[in-house]
């Protein structure tokens, strides 16, 4: 273990590091850009004329994008729970429930007692089936391509619709981000030792007590940093709206872009907006992460393997 | 209290156990010997129905638990148990690893259930380490936690599956020194161990299983030093060195 001492000092070492080399490409950037623009100069007043208008469209990016999310978040979990389930044939379950029929049950009655048997593993069954299908299906597909495929449906069926774009927007990166959330769920799920759950339900909890109160906090922590990997994806994802003309930042960006022809200022303004939502909030997630870690659950940071 | 009649277990083409009996009475404690593979674990398992019984039949208290009609959760809050790996709630405290049962399966309040669980800590002697968290305890002392979680929920018998094989040396006799104050104080247990010790001076009767059978059954100087059969005495000697 370094000394606390010791241990702050790297970190702001690290700080500094880390602003020197923003500060080193930002800079390269607007020399290059100058390169392009040098003849008619970087407008700024331009660019504190028009920024309300991204701003705007900031929130409508931010909305999208956090509502597919927590929406996603709920699928992700049960597809991601569905998925871990074991399937074991039904011809198995059956011939195991009959091999086993106490000598003093009548057969008629053993017969009835397999229709609860056979609904409930059929039913896994198909729940299964389905969860990896709709993984699958939105893995192995583009966004771009869902996008495009929502907002036709949407707009063969309900033409008149307000906001269809944006509905169709959100459905879409809604499934797509519950597909992919569904397979970290299912790796946080399955990091969680198979004896937690038998404690929990040594103790007398239900399956989905075992889950609620043993199993899902502890995953919840140990996935934080791929989840937090997939909200920035998200949220970079979601220019691809600009397709079906949701007026997202990526979208106003590219009318306002060659309305005046400011193409360096407007996308200055759009890429710095990107930028200075995703990096504090990685930094953000991190402190949380940091500040509430419970010892002996997640990354360890002296005890990680460095090769 | 506790008994068990006939009960088989197959895993897939394993034959676990084959046709166990056994009877346990109210302040008993029962130890189980037998070499891995044998199927005490297994055994205890299908007594807190962690593992239903293909055959046979399980009753606690004079009822019938491996009955359709009866919940599992049911059965298992009225049995407790303490495992080889400790199994505590990795990402709760002491004190809430021991709350979380009674708060959240029995519906107790908060309040009552706090006082409860830092006397069950005192008890085990870890009330300094109520706010600690598994991680941060020595595996002696997260038995002890196990111990008291097991005590919180108030049961009638508590199973034990190896609870010192996976500690240090140092730590056993700890954990060890609270199960027999817990066998002193008229606690129903049943103990899978190799501490003979601890068997030949808490246990009221020992049972020798092997290939899912019981070989033997006695009082604890009965099996250890006149055992009837020669799997037992091959046993015995084994891990008496």
């Amino acid at each position: 273990m370094v000394p606390p001492l010791a241990e702050e000092r790297r970190r702001r070492t690290r700080a500094l590091d880390t602003l020197a080399a923003i500060v080193l490409t930002l800079g390269a950037i607007a020399f290059i850009a100058n390169l392009f623009v040098g003849r008619t100069g970087f407008d700024f007043a331009y660019m504190q004329e028009k920024y309300p208008i991204f701003l705007e469209a900031t929130k409508l990016t931010l909305y999208a994008t956090t509502l597919s999310f927590v929406i996603g978040m709920a699928i992700g979990f049960f597809v991601g729970w569905a998925r871990t389930a074991r399937i074991v044939p039904l011809r198995k379950t059956l011939h195991d429930h009959a091999r086993f029929r106490a000598a003093d049950t009548p057969r008629w009655k053993s017969r009835l007692g397999a229709v609860p048997l056979i609904l409930s593993s059929t039913g896994k069954y198909y729940l299964r089936r389905v969860a990896d299908a709709y993984v699958e299906i939105i893995r192995g597909t583009p966004l771009f391509v869902q996008i495009v495929f929502a907002w036709s449906v949407l707009l063969v069926n309900y033409p008149r619709l307000d906001d269809l774009g944006l509905i169709a927007g959100i459905a879409a990166l809604t499934a797509n981000t519950g597909g992919y959330q569904s397979e970290i769920f299912r790796a946080g799920l399955q990091t969680v030792h198979a004896g937690q759950a038998e404690a929990a339900r040594a103790v007398g909890m239900s399956r989905l007590r075992a889950m609620r109160y043993v199993v899902l906090p502890q995953a919840l922590r140990l996935i934080i940093p791929p989840l937090t990997n997939e909200y920035i994806g998200l949220l970079k994802a979601s220019s691809f709206l600009f397709v079906i003309g949701v007026q997202e930042l990526t979208t106003v960006g590219k009318s306002e872009a060659f309305r005046e022809f400011k193409v360096f200022e407007v996308f200055a303004l759009v890429t710095g907006i990107y930028f200075l939502m995703t990096v504090p909030l990685s930094k953000a997630i991190a402190y949380v992460e940091r500040r509430y870690r419970i010892p002996g659950l997640g990354m360890q940071q002296a005890r990680t393997a460095r090769v | 209290m506790i008994r068990v009649e006939g009960i088989h277990k197959h895993f897939g083409a394993l034959h676990v156990l084959r046709g166990i009996n056994l009877e346990v009475s109210k302040g008993e404690v029962l130890v189980i010997i037998g070499p891995s593979g044998s199927g005490k674990s297994t055994l205890l398992r299908c007594i807190n129905l962690l593992v239903e019984p293909d055959q046979g039949r399980v009753f606690i208290d004079g009822v019938h638990v491996n009955h359709p009609d009866i919940r599992p959760e049911w059965v298992r809050q009225q049995v407790g148990m303490v495992f080889q790996s400790f199994n505590l709630f990795t990402h709760l405290t002491s004190l809430e690893n021991v709350m979380l049962g009674p708060v959240r399966v029995k519906g107790v309040s908060r309040e009552a259930t706090e006082e409860r669980a830092k006397d069950l800590l005192a008890r085990v002697g870890l009330s300094a380490k109520a706010g600690a968290y598994p991680a941060e305890l020595s595996g002696g002392q997260q038995q002890r936690v196990a111990i008291a979680r097991a005590l919180a929920m108030d049961p009638k018998a508590i199973l034990f599956d190896e609870p010192t094989s996976a500690l240090d040396p140092e730590y056993i006799r700890e954990v060890l020194d609270v199960m027999t104050a817990l066998a002193r104080e008229g606690m129903t247990m049943i103990v899978v161990t190799h501490e003979m010790g601890f068997a030949s001076s808490v246990a009221s009767r020992i049972v020798f299983l092997d290939a899912g059978t019981i070989i033997e059954e006695g009082r604890p100087e009965e099996v250890f030093e006149t055992p009837k059969h020669e799997r037992t005495r091959v046993f015995v000697s084994k891990i008496l060195r």
